[in-house]
């Protein structure tokens, strides 16, 4: 029987939960247990029941942001449970785990694995490299366990009903401390997750000279708003609403692209969308070739007479 | 304050171009530049130096020995000094060989802190600063956005960190390793007009493996515990477009595809 772990990150359950897909193709043909390590978990989520075993690690000293005691926890985790293969979300904390992790077990490590290759004999995991300008295929030495980080909206995950996980619980061993404190911590001005939305309504230069009226057709809509890299390095929007190699991958059910060129920086956070309209004043701009209409023409003024058709159809309905 | 910048120097991504038709990379005329993230990280130590004349700055990369015009840019900026790692015996290295290579460097060193980018625009795995980390027996942080300046000293650092959703402020005890991101805004200064030209050859020095004396079998490609197995275009699937027009007609064309999809 081989054994996964996954390592929760409760700052994003969903990341982790979805791993349990890379996990399915990674042990594909083999029989396999799942283990999920969640860190002081208090809230019980009821998606985690989807893993065979949950490992509750629970220590109140133990801080989840302390990559160098949760590497000490997880380095005791594997040599209790010899797991095959370990997960990571490449979350903000994930990303330094994991890295911490593989060197402590002298093992490799394949970031941001976007697909899996496994023919029953060599295990092949792709990633993109150059900012997401090319995929490459990385095949890791064969001391165990296998060591990826995955990000969220790659691999989908189709919950299993009436899973319930086995129940664990942990206690650590002697750990070092990382000698560091959390001081602060401040929600971000964005609520809503542009990973989580089923309409987009994006921004690119296009729309920097306004890129605020592009809520106006979102609205109608009832679509959320993200941005190009662009508008975010130009300071006219929050980080977390980037779609892109350097932002989020998104998987909306229609993408409206106003203003956007499509740059592969930008191509390479759009996954499984069904739909994608592009406005651009060039037709032949990249992201034209993705898309299933696209309108030649100034994205704003877009914005606006599609805002008032929707409106208008509105009107004569009532 | 003795503070350590690892950088890197990156083929500029941004030249790279896509050829969606033919589903190929256009890799011509693409130049050698600092790593943004890498660039804030040497910015900030600068900024401290500033406040702190006594501050030391070391930039340590690793690369061909061709990047030494760069880093002399640095030393005229000015850093205090630099070192170059570079010998046809590391090449090939994986993040987890180039980790051991950087570390058997930095072991004997005396620092304070370790300042580095988050990411690089190349490989953008982000392992080299945590691995690190892990070998020098050093916590570590990545993305972080700014670091306080009054609190900077050998003992603690305060900063703010980018979470995704979340701003986070941490103290940590130093050493330590800090990585940022070129969105902090920390930027390189000019160099001074009298220090263009400025002899800077004995701030400089390469270090091969006759220094380090790693085994063979630990670096490069040997020593990697990773390789690339094959390489593919992104190949992205085209769609059968409708090109229409920013008018009336256009605009009915595209309210009729969202009615019929149930989007209005």
């Amino acid at each position: 029987m081989k054994k996964s772990l996954i390592y929760v990150d409760l700052e994003n359950v969903k990341n982790s939960i979805e791993i349990l897909e890379a996990v399915a193709q990674i042990h594909q043909g083999e029989d396999y247990e799942s283990y999920a390590a969640v860190i002081n978990n208090s809230a019980a989520d009821a998606d985690l029941n989807q893993f065979d075993y949950l490992i509750n690690i629970q220590d109140q000293e133990l801080k989840d942001y302390d990559q160098v005691a949760v590497t000490d926890v997880l380095e005791q985790l594997q040599n209790s449970y010899e797991f095959d293969s370990i997960i990571i979300p490449a979350t903000h904390f994930g990303r330094m785990l994991a890295p911490r992790l593989a060197m402590r077990l002298h093992v490799g490590l394949v970031a941001d694995v976007t697909k899996i290759k496994n023919d029953g004999e060599n295990l092949e995991l792709v990633r993109p490299a150059f900012s997401g300008r090319i995929m490459a295929g990385i095949v890791t030495n064969e001391k165990k366990p296998v060591m990826l980080t995955v990000r969220q909206n790659v691999f989908s995950y189709k919950k299993e009903a009436e899973q319930k996980a086995e129940v664990i619980d942990y206690q650590p061993q002697n750990y070092q401390s990382g000698q560091i404190e959390l001081l602060d911590s401040q929600e971000n001005e964005i609520s809503y997750d542009i990973r989580e939305s089923e309409i987009l309504v994006s921004g690119g230069g296009g729309t920097l000279k306004d890129f605020d009226q592009i809520k106006l057709l979102a609205d109608k809509l009832n679509a959320e708003v993200s941005a190009s890299r662009k508008i975010i390095d130009n300071g006219k929007a929050a980080r977390n609403i980037q779609v892109g190699q350097s932002g989020k991958t998104v998987s909306p059910d229609l993408y409206i692209a106003l203003g956007i060129s499509g740059a592969i920086e930008h191509v390479a956070g759009l996954k499984n969308i069904e739909n994608i309209i592009s406005v651009n004043v060039n037709k032949n701009a990249p992201i034209c070739s993705l898309s299933d209409i696209v309108v030649e023409g100034d994205a704003l003024e877009f914005v606006k007479k599609l805002s008032n058709k929707i409106d208008k159809n509105k009107d004569q309905k009532n | 304050m003795k503070i350590i910048c690892l950088v890197k120097y990156v083929p500029n991504v941004e030249d790279i171009k896509y050829d969606y038709e033919e589903n190929v990379l256009i890799r011509d005329n693409v130049k050698l530049i600092l790593n943004p993230d890498d660039a804030a990280a040497v910015a900030f130590a600068l900024k401290a130096k500033e406040l702190e004349p006594e501050h030391q700055i070391e930039v340590v990369t690793m690369g061909p020995k061709s990047v030494k015009p760069f880093v002399e840019d640095l030393l005229r900026r000015p850093v205090d000094r630099a070192a170059v790692i570079s010998d046809s015996a590391f090449a090939g290295s994986d993040t987890y060989a180039t980790s051991k290579i950087l570390a058997s460097y930095l072991k004997d060193k005396e620092y304070d802190c370790i300042l580095t980018g988050s990411k690089s625009l190349d490989g953008d795995t982000s392992h080299i600063p945590s691995q690190l980390g892990e070998i020098l027996n050093l916590n570590q942080m990545s993305d972080i956005m700014s670091i306080d300046q009054d609190s900077f000293s050998k003992e603690e650092a305060v900063f703010e960190v980018e979470s995704g959703d979340k701003s986070l402020t941490y103290r940590i005890k130093l050493p330590a390793i800090l990585s940022l991101r070129k969105e902090s805004g920390y930027e390189l200064p000019y160099i001074k007009y009298e220090n263009m030209s400025l002899d800077v050859s004995d701030s400089l020095k390469f270090i091969s493996n006759e220094d380090l004396k790693l085994d063979k079998e630990s670096i490069g490609l040997k020593g990697s515990l990773t390789k690339v197995a094959d390489t593919y275009n992104k190949n992205f699937d085209q769609k059968d477009k409708t090109v229409v027009k920013n008018d009336d007609q256009g605009i009915d064309y595209v309210y009729s595809f969202l009615k019929k999809k149930g989007f209005v």
